[in-house]
């Protein structure tokens, strides 16, 4: 160990780290052990801090039978599961489109990737006028296309209750969500097939691969590690997704569209109880380390080398 | 003879001047020279306020910051403030009145008594006792019967700008053509919203807030009280699925179901908007939109209201809400803070600020009738403020936690037909009284010996 530190040569990697540790360390670990450790108080904002009570595991134990962090969990996996979903297979459907030369590919892949750069309150705005049920673009749609062909009207081409209805609802924000959201599957796809060496593919084809069996056997697998990283990214997102939600349905109706970090931050803000909504973060993190985990130890696209 | 000559000579010379008051200091100008910041919300009222801040600033050489925040993040700015040892930011700020009892409870706000008790301060004519008197107990009397009501242990911890009551508007046009009665009582609108729905040709009945949370909570207790409810009773239990809970929220229902579409993700700006454009005929809420059908930028539909009381079910009963404004412990400049308080809401600048379209403040602005001729709502205004209930809801510190997370969700979900009133209003119940449990409300009440 001694002979280890005494090589100058050693130390050099950690001397570099430090930086990047101390902003992960002040920025990051601090707040988390602080939010950990508020969640055995009961503190209410304005009064010191020393005023807190300590209320010992007491949150903790009211977590688990609040129907509210529940259901809200429920709420979160369910839009996760199907915004991931759809938002994976339509990202990298449009990716291996437009990865082809082929006229105007630029201007496509420019229009796919605005929604990104939109501000995600003036995102909740736009939706929120869209999905209005008297004045909204998408109800007018409806009602056009319905008048059109009357036959259409019983498949729900009529006034529909986008943000009114539970179900409805729900829908609004998960189509809202792919929208904002898919751009980034996209981007990032596509530049991880750009990256595919020219090589591999040329042989692919010399070998009589047709274009589904390069994109199936070659392309993807070849990208497995950025398709991998980009699930994680989102995974993580979909937890951390609350203001377009609090600008578009602010968890209703009921609480049909609370997300779980909506609902902790009307813990913190609204009801004013930030002991307990750091308690609910913290299950937060739970939740999303064990996720995070999981995919890694299924596939880690760290431990294995680049995959080309 | 000689003392005759020189009181004479005083009286000449002051009359021409010569003498003036110039050596009575001037009370107006005791502060010049001093910054005060204040922190209000960027609301019509408050907006309206601000164009008269450079008079105050003329005649008394103070020098008015304000720091002028959406409402709703208002709160946690001031907290932010107000819990600074040595001295915050804010010299004068506005709450709305359900913080009033935090604000109070974790010592954020000066007693108003400590300023009223010096004569070098409070102008003779500034009349308290004129302040509209259901505002002032609901938005800044503190600390007497159940906390925020008033009683022999309260106290005043500022005065009340930009109140609110709830009144009924009605389309004077659509009535008189379908020769409609004016409803008196929730029956009667009910029955009317109901039949002008179903009746006339692109015209809904009525319209409400209806959104999941603080909205729809909002809707129902203006019902609550007319039908004689309330949320909690004088032992703290909640009370809110008694018979007048459910048959408010029954009221309620049928309102949203004579309303527009989609009403039930509505707050009070679509529920206002909806009246605005023409597309309702009646509009049961806070009388602030009255002013707004006056605003040719918002509004089709100036000159057709008319205003009537808040219906009765088995008693009469309006809201008090709105803001009050207030002096914090930890503000620098306490005293010119109190000077800018007092001329805004004197019975002055009350009358100007009403002209220019803000609140009424003050019973005598209401009952003046040069003002009535200018806004011909004011007697019924003056008369709904006779049964405004002060306890319309309770102003606990706790009442966050029960608003929009409990309340909130339960009315949404029997509205959108997930439960049943009597239902989700059980379900409120016991998790209000989960809240209160975990807050300590029932610690004495657990005694032995105590009965509930």
């Amino acid at each position: 160990m001694a002979k280890f530190l005494n090589n100058r040569r050693n130390l050099v990697p950690f001397i570099f780290l430090l930086p990047a540790v101390f902003i992960l360390v002040v920025g990051l670990v601090v707040p988390l052990v602080n939010a950990f450790r508020l969640s055995f108080y009961e503190w209410s904002m304005g009064t010191p801090l020393a005023s807190a009570r300590y209320i010992g595991l007491a949150s903790y134990e009211r977590l688990l039978g609040d129907a509210g962090v529940g259901e809200s969990l429920g709420v979160t996996l369910r839009f996760g599961f199907w915004v991931i979903l759809i938002e994976m297979a339509l990202g990298i459907t449009l990716a291996l489109l437009l990865e082809r030369q082929i006229r105007g590919a630029a201007l496509f892949r420019t229009i796919f990737v605005l929604p990104l750069m939109v501000s995600p309150v003036v995102v909740g705005l736009i939706w929120r006028y869209l999905f209005d049920a008297r004045s909204g673009l998408v109800n007018f749609y409806l009602e056009e296309i319905g008048e059109a062909i009357p036959f259409l009207q019983q498949f729900g081409f009529t006034t529909q209750l986008w943000l009114a209805d539970r179900n409805l609802a729900f829908t609004s924000i998960i189509v809202t969500d792919i929208w904002q959201w898919t751009p980034f599957v996209f981007i990032i796809i596509l530049a991880g097939l750009q990256a595919v060496p020219r090589e591999v593919l040329e042989s692919a084809y010399i070998d009589g691969a047709n274009w589904l069996q390069m994109t199936w056997f070659v392309k993807l697998p070849m990208i497995r590690s950025v398709i991998l990283i980009t699930l994680l990214l989102r995974l993580v997102d979909v937890f951390r997704a609350l203001e377009v939600i609090y600008i578009l349905t602010f968890g209703g109706p009921g609480r049909s569209t609370e997300l779980l970090s909506l609902h902790i931050y009307k813990t913190a803000f609204t009801s004013q109880q930030l002991g307990y909504a750091s308690a609910i973060s913290t299950l937060l993190i739970g939740i999303i380390f064990v996720l995070s985990l999981g995919i890694l130890v299924f596939n880690n696209p760290l431990k294995e080398r680049a995959d080309f | 003879m000689l003392k005759k000559t020189f009181l004479l000579a005083i009286a000449v010379l002051l009359s021409l001047g010569v003498v003036s008051a110039q050596d009575a200091p001037n009370p107006w100008r005791q502060f010049e020279g001093t910054t005060i910041v204040v922190s209000w919300p960027s609301l019509y009222h408050f907006q309206v306020a601000q164009t008269l801040i450079p008079e105050f600033e003329e005649l008394t050489g103070i020098t008015v910051e304000v720091d002028s925040v959406q409402y709703e993040s208002m709160h946690d700015k001031q907290v932010l403030e107000m819990s600074k040892p040595g001295g915050g930011d804010y010299d004068v700020v506005s709450w709305v009145i359900f913080w009033k009892t935090e604000y109070v409870n974790k010592g954020f706000l000066k007693p108003m008594a400590e300023f009223f008790t010096n004569p070098d301060l409070v102008m003779p004519d500034y009349d308290a006792a004129d302040l509209i008197p259901a505002y002032l107990e609901s938005g800044s009397v503190v600390g007497g019967r159940r906390a925020y009501l008033p009683g022999v242990t309260a106290a005043l911890y500022g005065v009340p700008f930009s109140g609110e009551t709830s009144v009924l508007v009605y389309r004077k046009d659509i009535f008189d053509e379908y020769d409609l009665k004016v409803p008196e009582t929730y029956d009667e609108m009910l029955e009317t919203a109901e039949w002008i729905t179903a009746n006339v040709p692109n015209m809904y009945g009525i319209t409400s807030r209806g959104a999941a949370g603080h909205q729809i909570v909002h809707a129902w207790l203006l019902h609550l009280s007319p039908y004689g409810g309330s949320v909690l009773d004088d032992n703290w239990n909640p009370v809110v699925n008694s018979e007048a809970g459910v048959a408010a929220a029954e009221a309620l229902k049928r309102i949203l179901d004579a309303s527009p579409p989609g009403v039930t993700s509505y707050g009070i700006g679509e529920a206002s908007n909806s009246f605005l454009q023409g597309e309702v005929a009646m509009f049961l809420d806070n009388d602030r939109i009255i002013n707004q059908t006056r605003d040719p930028n918002q509004s089709r539909i100036d000159g057709k209201i008319g205003v009537a009381l808040h219906p009765t079910a088995v008693t009469c009963g309006a809201e008090t809400g709105g803001f009050a404004i207030g002096i914090p412990t930890n503000a620098r400049n306490p005293e010119a803070a109190f000077m800018f308080i007092q001329w805004m809401t004197s019975k002055e600048t009350d009358r100007k600020l009403a002209k220019l379209g803000g609140q009424p403040g003050r019973m005598s602005t209401l009952l003046d009738p040069e003002m009535q001729a200018m806004y011909p709502e004011y007697p019924v205004i003056a008369k709904q403020l006779e049964c405004a209930n002060v306890d319309w809801r309770p102003l606990i510190a706790e009442w966050g936690a029960l608003n929009a997370p409990i309340l909130g969700v339960q009315l949404s979900e029997f509205v959108t037909g997930q439960k049943t009133a009597q239902e989700a209003l059980d379900e409120a119940a016991r998790l209000i009284r989960e809240e209160l449990t975990r807050a300590g409300y029932y610690n004495w009440m657990n005694l032995p010996g105590m009965s509930q």
